[in-house]
């Protein structure tokens, strides 16, 4: 595993090359805006993550590999910022420098299967697809999504219910529709009708919005 | 109420919407309340006395509710009746099959202390759906009596009078977790003075309950409602999500643990026996959507073809090539999607009545059918033979009429007898003239042809207006029992949404083609003051009443067809028009749309006679002295002179600016006694202004769109004031009377234009 530093140097080359596909290697360094930036670029090819070729530097497998997991957490992070959690793009973009050093792998694979497995982050670069999204690619929709995404006939249990109205919650929650039970989905016109156990319940779409739902 | 033992207790029937507490309360007490396959029916509490029970206790009918932590006004209505505090012992009716959302229920009825017996209801649907509850074992949990019933057969309800007296005390005790419990606790000790259920108020106070809050507010120390708030607000600072939904979901985990450990699942579904879907699916649905087709081909040329002369062979062939072609199409449809599937046809038939496409055919055919039976039938065929054979007129004979049998196939009619009966009416004439002469007061009051109480008011009130309303009831009766309305509520609720309202106001609008009055009074179960508001104004403006409806296209059908349909196309933009404004103008916003549709079912007959036969009664009960009373005022205001006073004040607006003849105002100051007298004043006033040369067809629309939109009924004025209060009511009142009018004006120029 890279130290942090590290890391950031390994997300530089990477970003580099997905724009020219050469790094020089001078550029790099004024680049990188650490004092040491020589040694700690040294220390990289001495364990074996990059090679100088021609005053130019590139990234082996080892390398590649790590560059590409530090990327896929930055940009993830950056969605999750901004498309769930809302926050400002200049704050955005310096918390996902923090989130990329700290997040493990199995909460990145949350984090993407969350999204949805995002293929580009908001920037419209492309996030570098994780095992999850391979798995995902087989059943293209996400797993978590509104009610109102379902297609009808389809299975579903209740994932979470967001909504700004309180009556709306209490209404649905003395109904009986509460995260963990499974519904069915019968139809989406004129109003959507789904199953829920016996019973048979009718609501718009402005509360199948607010209705997340895992398809199962 | 003399029969009611003071010293024993009232039995309160609660429940979730749509379970059958009315059926049972009926069962229990002998008494008929209106009974219907649609959420909401019974909006306020009906109280009747049990005989069998402890030598008669008063047994209450509540509201349905989902939840006693009240959401809506009906809700409201059942939790302050349990939270008064007199002594009570609860039947709790709940779905068998929908066990999980009873118990919700029944956990707050432990809370609030309150002995119970649980009824388990629609047992039968339960077994049908392969499911089978272990009612010993939940017996045991709950340690309260359970009863299995099926009510509407009566199955079990001898067992639920023995369970009655030995209601017992819920053993449920769901634990909300620490922060919550010790704020249960701290305002229990502020409710102190306060000593039934106090949990329950407790639970019902961090949820957030403002009618209960306001309730307490005289019975509580100064300052315990703060504290309470600030306890409230301290916890909640815990929780991400209100403090009501974390203790919805505790409940729910509570009470899903406790019906995993009853409810057994053994696969005998039932299934339709296979002749029976054969018949289905190969005959009896291609020949009704063949049958579909053809009258909505037939309906359009109809419409579109008054120029043709009805001879036409296109009038014939089109109709039978769409009929074929939707007889095609629907049925391959039909069968490749359900066939394979093991569903039932009553499941298949709930699925279709709220297809997206399907649905609107089927919708247009029962409208249709609707139409012969109460418009056709019941306004024309029965209206006449009562209003001109059975009561006729006080001083010309009728005539008789003929016993006879039509024979459709070969299209002949037999006379078996002619009976020589010259009407009530004409005998109550001969017999009064043998004290008084026919010029007398008395003679007048009684027996004039324009204003007598028993010739105008009485027959009237059962020729015209009891057929209609009858036969209205009895359909209106077929598509709730079947559960035909809620899917109705399905497929208008984008169209309702636009008017402010949503897909539940479709009940309360239904109704209102049956009668207004008492359709008004259905608007509780809406669930905003603004929808309220919107679905009264609408149904006093522009929903005609069965009675007002059936003699105007009875009158305008004999016009023309094309005139009934522009009448029913203004009718409906002004409707769409109004609802629209007054969902921009209207402070508010509008309230969701959730719920519950109950199985498509086989409605049963009996059910719905009684049901039909209680409505017509109710109707009559409530019309009848307001007839009178009309025609009474009518009397009284022609002979004072005060009647062609107004004709003369209310001269330049009917005459000019409406194009009328003065003397239809006569049939407007009418109309606010009951409409349809009103419309029918109008046409006679026409017919006898238009003399030989018949009747100007667009005199009449002018007037029969004003008065359908003019000023409410009497009766459903004073509902509305009973409803929304005397401000209210005057204002809607106040924007009507002129509204009306100006369309009136504007159809008139539209039409000169022609």
């Amino acid at each position: 595993m890279a130290e942090p530093n590290q890391e950031e140097i390994l997300e530089l080359i990477w970003t580099i090359e997905e724009e020219s596909k050469k790094v020089e290697k001078d550029l790099l360094i004024k680049k990188i805006s650490l004092p040491s930036a020589k040694e700690k670029l040294n220390t990289l090819v001495d364990e074996n993550y990059v090679i100088e070729v021609d005053n130019r530097v590139e990234l082996t497998k080892k390398g590649r590999a790590e560059a590409r997991l530090v990327i896929r957490r930055h940009r993830l992070a950056e969605r999750l910022l901004s498309d769930v959690l809302d926050v400002k793009e200049d704050i955005m973009d310096s918390s996902a420098c923090e989130f990329e050093h700290i997040l493990n792998e199995e909460v990145t694979t949350s984090i993407c299967t969350l999204l949805g497995h995002p293929t580009s982050c908001p920037h419209g670069k492309v996030i570098p697809p994780g095992a999850c999204c391979e798995n995902a690619n087989k059943e293209i929709r996400p797993v978590v999504m509104p009610l109102s995404d379902l297609k009808s006939g389809d299975e579903a249990k209740i994932a979470y219910i967001v909504t700004k109205y309180h009556g709306r919650l209490d209404r649905l929650s003395s109904m009986g529709l509460l995260p963990g039970v499974q519904i069915h989905l019968h139809q989406r016109q004129p109003t959507y009708v789904i199953q829920m156990g016996e019973t048979q319940i009718a609501l718009d779409t402005a509360i199948a919005r607010d209705i997340y739902v895992r398809l199962i | 109420m003399s029969k009611v033992n003071i010293n024993t207790y009232k039995v309160a029937l609660v429940g979730n919407p749509n379970v059958g507490k009315s059926v049972i309360f009926g069962l229990l007490t002998g008494k008929y309340v209106t009974v219907s396959n649609y959420p909401g029916t019974t909006v306020e509490i009906s109280r009747g006395v049990c005989k069998g029970l402890d030598g008669g206790v008063e047994v209450v009918d509540t509201p349905g509710a989902n939840s006693l932590i009240p959401l809506s006004e009906d809700e409201c209505v059942a939790r302050d009746m349990l939270l008064e505090k007199y002594k009570k012992h609860v039947v709790q009716v709940v779905d068998a099959k929908n066990l999980r959302r009873g118990l919700l229920i029944t956990t707050q009825l432990a809370e609030m202390g309150l002995p119970v017996v649980l009824t388990l209801n629609m047992w039968d649907e339960l077994l049908d759906r392969g499911m089978n509850i272990d009612v010993n074992i939940l017996q045991e949990i709950l340690n309260l009596p359970v009863v299995k019933t099926i009510a509407t057969h009566r199955v079990g309800i001898s067992t639920l009078f023995d369970s009655i007296p030995v209601a017992k005390v819920p053993n449920l005790c769901v634990d909300y977790g620490g922060l919550i419990e010790e704020g249960i606790s701290k305002i229990e000790k502020i409710l102190n003075g306060n000593t039934i259920s106090k949990r329950a108020l407790a639970i019902m106070l961090l949820s957030s309950d403002d009618a209960l809050e306001e309730k307490l507010r005289h019975q509580l120390a100064d300052g315990s409602l703060a504290d309470i708030q600030r306890i409230r607000d301290s916890i909640q600072s815990h929780f991400s999500n209100p403090l009501s939904y974390v203790i919805n979901i505790k409940r729910a985990n509570f009470v899903d643990a406790l019906v995993g450990r009853v409810i057994t699942t053994c696969k005998n579904e039932k299934k339709t026996h296979p002749f029976m879907r054969g018949l289905f699916f190969y005959f009896l649905v291609p020949l009704v959507s063949f049958f579909v087709g053809h009258k909505l081909a037939a309906l359009l040329m109809y419409l579109v073809s008054f120029g043709l002369p009805s001879g036409n062979s296109l009038t014939l062939f089109v109709p039978l090539a769409i009929g074929g072609i939707s007889s095609c199409v629907f049925s391959r449809y039909l069968y490749v999607r359900e066939y394979k599937t093991r569903s039932t046809i009553a499941e298949v038939l709930g699925r279709i009545t709220m297809h997206p496409v399907a649905a609107f055919p089927l919708l247009i055919i029962i409208l249709w059918i609707v139409y012969k039976l109460v418009g056709e039938f019941g306004a024309g065929t029965c209206v006449n033979f009562f209003e001109e054979k059975v009561f006729g007129r006080s001083l010309i004979p009728s005539g008789g009429f003929d016993f006879s049998i039509y024979i459709p196939f070969i299209q002949k009619t037999y006379v078996i007898t002619h009976v020589n009966f010259q009407g009530l009416n004409y005998y109550f004439g001969l017999l009064a003239q043998k004290v008084i002469s026919r010029d007398n007061i008395i003679f007048e009051l009684f027996l004039n042809e324009q204003s007598g109480l028993v010739q105008v008011g009485l027959t009237y009130a059962i020729a015209i207006v009891f057929p209609i309303v009858g036969f209205f009831f009895l359909a209106f009766g077929i598509m709730e029992d079947s559960g035909y309305l809620p899917r109705l509520a399905v497929m208008v609720d984008k169209v309702f949404k636009r008017i402010g309202l949503n897909g539940k106001a479709v009940l309360p609008m239904v109704l209102g083609l049956g009668c207004d009055t008492m359709a008004t009074l259905t608007t509780r179960i809406l669930n905003t003051k603004k929808e309220r508001i919107i679905a009264t104004l609408l149904l006093a403006l522009a929903i005609p009443c069965s009675a007002q409806l059936g003699v105007i296209s009875s009158v305008l059908g004999r016009v023309s067809g094309i005139y009934f349909a522009i009448y029913v196309f203004i009718i409906c933009t002004q409707l769409l028009f109004v609802g629209y404004l007054s969902s921009k103008v209207l402070p508010g916003s509008p309230s969701d749309f959730l719920m519950e549709i109950p199985p498509f079912r086989m409605p049963k007959v009996s059910n719905i006679f009684i049901k039909t036969f209680y409505r017509v009664h109710w109707f009559l009960k409530e019309a009848v002295p307001l007839f009178m009373l009309g025609t009474l005022a009518l009397f009284v205001t022609t002979k004072l002179g005060v009647l062609s006073f107004v004709e003369r004040m209310g001269a330049p607006v009917i005459g000019n600016f409406l194009g009328l003849p003065v003397e239809t105002t006569h049939g407007f100051i009418l109309g606010f006694l009951r409409r349809d007298y009103g419309a029918v004043s109008i046409f006679k006033t026409l017919e006898e202004k238009g003399g030989s040369a018949g009747i100007d067809p667009k005199q009449l629309l002018v007037s029969l769109v004003v008065i359908t939109l003019f000023i409410p009924c009497l009766a459903n004025f004073f509902v509305m004031i009973k409803e929304q209060g005397v401000k209210n009511a005057f204002f809607m009142f106040a924007f009507i009377l002129p509204y009306s009018i100006l369309i009136g004006g504007i159809l008139k120029i539209i039409l000169q234009q022609f």
